[in-house]
């Protein structure tokens, strides 16, 4: 066997013979960089400089259920600073009179939003073409200052769209972190409420990177082109379960009244939100460019609160509304049967020490359930309620959706209140509250807190044979090359009601706007049957507010609309009549009014 | 007993010296601003360093080269907490290099064990009586440099972990290890490489199978090596379909930097267009339009060498290189008469990590290596890099003041 051993003289000589090659190929790197292409980098060197700049993608579009544009982007300009090409006592000052803004709050702005120093740093958004001409002709006179054309977002008009499409905004810090890999750069773009941010991921594409050669003058000469750009891969569109024209019809409803309220609109048989609105609302493009601040002082200021997403986010007693609660959980537990009749209504009932009043001072006699409902008496319930107790009852509200969010694809959801005797317990102490307090909650008072989404939700079910989808706003997603992903409807629960007790509730549900003494029986046509339920809900602040839940045509629902009217009264008085012209409008006049109006061109980019 | 200053390598010392003078101007001009006719004061702390740095030598030679032989277990075993401690208590920045601070200094542990595995490597090496390729000697020696390697990667720094692997192989070699052993234990590196392609892969291992042949290590070890290359080459294509795009996009761009455009590619388009536009005389100094217009980003440190490329040309750089060839030359010369295993040892890894910086970063000034953040040796902005090459030159003329003794 050879030895593997190398004498001090060999490993001299190979070491050095390493040593010369290694720098035989140094030196060679050299020569080719200093005098072979000497002449190119020369001219780099000299005329140009080189700057990297992000290509922001293409913000995806979002449209309605019918390819009408609720959000596209529009064009607008921000100047960055390149922190290593500033110069000293000439960036700031100038930069300050172009801008009109403080040398702080540039400095500031530079700072929060610092990279690199070869990378530009967003010091203001939404400029127009006036200041960038500016820098275009006298760039020198500008050093380290950079301009970049960004697409601003701006969302269909008249829509109360702030509900659910929401806005987007610079990235925060924290967000960056918890981002993980997703890229976020400082000054990034991202969705801050609604759709754009639960979507945010599928609307916002990815990045690119380009170089760009900028003269001697600071003039931006145009691609560089030693170096590939990275393309930036742009986002998808949204296809929303939204109808634009029937949500501009809901909030032309809202437009001439003068009360705050909250409107869903609900395909029962897929979960698909077809209108959303709050009252008073805003216009989201208020966010898209810079708020003004005498404005923004206006909306916060609002008594009214327009910013409150009262669909998700506001929590009421649900009032009559939820009677149906009640009356299907007395039926599944067999403590009435449909033809049972309870203990009369004289216009309210002694129980225990308080008399406890119905809405009709005159009573409404002795009833049946399907009649009770009709009526909405509330003596009738109270019965019920008193029969089953506060767990029993709470089971069944929590059964049927309440007191937990409906995990609609948007943020900020509210679960709202469903009582029991634990919350109780918490509340007043062990033993210490009247076990009378289900009363109140029977028809629908009380601690009993909700959202409309949640009454809409619930009904939905009503609807639909008891099968409840979860509430949504995406309906497809179209991928960048075009091609198209249906997102299928979620099944998310069943009310707990067997199919006899669904069709006393349906048909008693008929009856409050078919019967005779239906208490909404204004909403009767000749086109199509509604069925319903008004609520008034008492408000310890002021006037009660106004209910009203209902799916139409009774016989095949394709409709669910809740309307809530704040400080408005009675159910039947402001809400049903608005619930109505929706259903209306949604069931027959919208396809004879489209056909007369052309829809609105919208433009894209 | 004392120094017979006469006796010492005084061309060696002058060459670092005159490196270390250069890098100081190239400090001044990197940092000057045309416009106030004024540089930052990097080059007045680069000069503060650069006393400390000699007066360090100064202490260094003067200290006998046997305590060094002794301690080398000592000093090991001090490094490895430091760098244990520096994961939990040390100051991060990039996140990354990580060091601990005392008041204006920072005290890099992963500089000290370049210096602490040197000695140990060294001694070890020198001492053991197992022959060159034997695997015990292999596996001790390795584990001896995977313990800090693991746990510089770990902070992490790619950089210095392969100047670690570097010292290794060269003393390896340096220590008689022959040349073709050294292919074969890296070999499952190139394994990994060819096997992203099966056909390349078939061929790699035709070629293995015929080198193993030729060369006839021994059974057991043709064994292992075919064994481990085989297992190489199966899991990379394996592994790399399982990685996340970003996964894989990082490993590109450390292979190829211009993928990272935002980055280490902005940089090295501006390094190559400052050197290149030097041409063979350059732009004369503080002249460089590149680096004083500040296209240049870190060109006082990592990229020192571009500036000296931009204002002094081909004549510059040249020049520059033939003083690092001189010193390479002397660390060979050196290594090569020294009687003591030990010093030998010490003089050749010196030499290797000295080349080995010089090499990669002049490289990646080219675009000819990947970036690494290894700083330019005597050149670059830097206390504790200036500090840590004059402790080498340090070695290395101890080690040529002592080549007699055994």
């Amino acid at each position: 066997m050879k030895s593997f051993f190398i004498g001090t003289d060999l490993r001299e000589k190979i070491g050095g013979a390493f040593v010369i090659l290694a720098l035989l190929a140094v030196i060679g790197g050299l020569v080719y960089h200093q005098v072979l292409k000497h002449r190119m980098f020369q001219e780099q060197s000299e005329s140009n400089r080189i700057r990297i700049q992000p290509v922001i993608p293409k913000r995806g579009l979002v449209y309605d259920r019918n390819l009408q544009v609720i959000a596209d982007n529009r064009l607008s300009f921000t100047v960055s600073l390149v922190p290593f090409e500033r110069v000293k006592d000439v960036t700031l000052p100038r930069l300050s009179v172009l801008l009109e803004m403080d040398e702080d709050d540039i400095e500031k702005r530079a700072k929060a939003n610092f990279i690199s120093r070869y990378i530009p740093s967003p010091i203001k958004r939404g400029l127009g073409i006036d200041i960038i001409s500016i820098l275009e002709e006298q760039g020198q006179s500008y050093p380290g200052i950079t301009y970049s054309a960004e697409s601003v977002r701006r969302y269909a008009d008249s829509l109360s769209a702030a509900t659910f499409i929401g806005h987007i905004g610079e990235v925060s810090p924290e967000e960056i972190k918890s981002g993980g890999e997703r890229d976020y750069r400082l000054g990034s773009l991202v969705g801050k409420q609604g759709i754009e941010k639960t979507y945010d991921r599928l609307l916002r594409g990815i990045e690119g990177t380009e170089f760009i050669e900028v003269s001697a003058r600071g003039q931006i000469v145009g691609p560089y082109e030693g170096k590939e750009k990275t393309p930036a891969v742009p986002g998808n569109d949204l296809i929303l379960t939204i109808d634009r024209d029937l949500q501009r019809f809901i909030v032309s409803q809202f437009d001439s009244l003068d009360y705050s309220g909250a409107v869903v609109a609900m395909d029962p048989r897929t979960g698909d939100i077809l209108g959303l609105a709050s009252f008073p609302d805003f216009d989201a493009n208020i966010f898209s460019g810079v708020i003004a601040p005498e404005i923004w002082e206006q909306i916060v200021s609002d008594s009214n609160h327009p910013l409150l997403n009262r669909p998700l986010t506001g929590l009421y007693p649900p009032g009559s509304t939820a009677k149906l609660i009640t009356a299907g959980a007395a039926l599944e537990l067999g403590l009435v049967t449909e033809e049972y009749l309870l203990k009369p209504c004289f216009g309210g009932m002694q129980f225990g020490n308080r008399f406890f009043k119905c809405w009709e001072r005159g009573g409404h006699g002795k009833l049946n359930m399907v009649h009770a409902i009709e009526q909405s008496c509330d003596v009738y319930f109270y019965q019920l309620g008193q029969m089953m107790g506060v767990d029993a009852w709470g089971e069944y509200a929590r059964r049927c959706g309440f007191g937990k969010k409906t995990s609609i694809d948007l943020p900020g959801e509210l679960a709202g209140i469903v009582p029991n005797s634990a919350y109780y317990d918490k509340l007043y102490g062990p033993h210490k509250w009247t076990p009378y307090l289900v009363l109140n909650l029977a028809i629908g008072q009380g601690e009993f807190t909700i959202t409309p989404l949640q009454l809409a939700q619930f009904y939905c079910g009503l609807a639909n044979e008891g099968k409840v989808y979860r509430p949504h706003l995406l309906k497809e997603i179209i991928h960048p090359d075009g091609s198209h992903e249906d997102v299928a409807p979620v099944l998310s629960f069943t009310l707990p009601f067997s199919k006899k007790t669904m069709t006393i509730l349906t048909e008693a549900l008929e009856l409050v706007v078919q019967g005779e003494r239906g208490t909404a029986r204004g909403l009767r046509n000749k086109y199509y049957n509604i069925s319903g339920k008004t609520g008034t809900a008492q408000n310890p602040h002021g006037e009660d507010h106004s209910w009203f839940a209902a799916f139409a045509p009774s016989d095949d629902p394709r409709i669910v609309v809740v309307a809530l009217v704040e400080n408005a009264g009675h159910g039947s008085e402001v809400a049903a009549p608005i619930a109505g012209r929706i259903m209306r409008y949604y069931l027959t006049q919208k396809d004879s009014m489209a056909a007369s109006n052309p829809p609105i061109q919208d433009g894209g980019e | 007993m004392t120094l017979v200053y006469k006796h010492l390598d005084w061309r060696l010392i002058l060459a670092a010296l005159a490196l270390s003078i250069i890098g100081v101007l190239l400090i001044y001009s990197a940092q000057f601003d045309a416009a106030t006719d004024q540089s930052l004061n990097f080059y007045i702390k680069q000069l503060l360093w650069l006393l400390i740095s000699l007066v360090i030598f100064m202490a260094a030679i003067n200290l006998p080269l046997r305590m060094l032989d002794y301690l080398a277990y000592f000093f090991y075993g001090l490094t490895l907490v430091l760098l244990i401690l520096v994961l939990f208590i040390g100051q991060a920045k990039y996140g990354a290099a990580r060091w601990f601070s005392f008041g204006p200094v920072n005290l890099t542990p992963s500089d000290t064990a370049k210096l602490a595995l040197l000695i140990t490597l060294s001694r070890f090496l020198a001492y053991t009586k197992l022959p060159p390729h034997s695997k015990r000697r292999l596996f001790i020696s390795g584990l001896l440099t995977l313990v800090p390697v693991i746990l510089i990667m770990r902070q992490p720094d790619l950089g210095t972990s392969l100047v670690f692997v570097a010292l290794l192989l060269s003393l390896w070699f340096w220590s008689g290890l022959s040349p073709v052993y050294l292919l074969l234990i890296i070999s499952p590196l190139f394994s990994l490489m060819a096997a992203f392609h099966w056909i390349t892969w078939v061929i790699y291992l035709i070629i293995l199978i015929i080198v193993l042949m030729m060369v006839r290590p021994g059974l057991l070890f043709s064994f292992y090596t075919v064994i481990i290359n085989l297992a190489f080459g199966m899991v990379t294509p394996f592994v790399w379909n399982r990685l996340a795009d970003y996964q894989k996009l990082r490993i590109l761009t450390f292979l190829d930097p211009g993928r990272d455009p935002r980055g280490t590619g902005y940089q090295i388009i501006q390094s190559k267009i400052a050197v290149g536009s030097g041409g063979l005389f350059g732009k004369g100094y503080l002249g460089g339009s590149q680096s004083q217009l500040k296209f240049l980003p870190e060109r006082h440190t990592d990229f020192i060498f571009s500036v000296l490329g931009e204002e002094f040309g081909l004549l510059g750089t040249l020049i520059v290189v033939a003083i690092f060839a001189f010193i390479f030359y002397r660390g060979i010369k050196i290594a090569a008469r020294c009687r003591s295993r030990f010093a030998s040892n010490l003089a050749w890894g010196a030499l290797t990590i000295l080349f080995f910086q010089f090499f990669v970063n002049v490289g990646m000034t080219l675009g000819l290596t990947p970036v690494t953040g290894l700083p330019l040796p005597f050149l670059s902005y830097g206390g504790t890099s200036l500090v840590m090459s004059w402790i080498l030159v340090g070695l290395m003329v101890m080690a040529d003041y002592y080549w007699t003794e055994y």
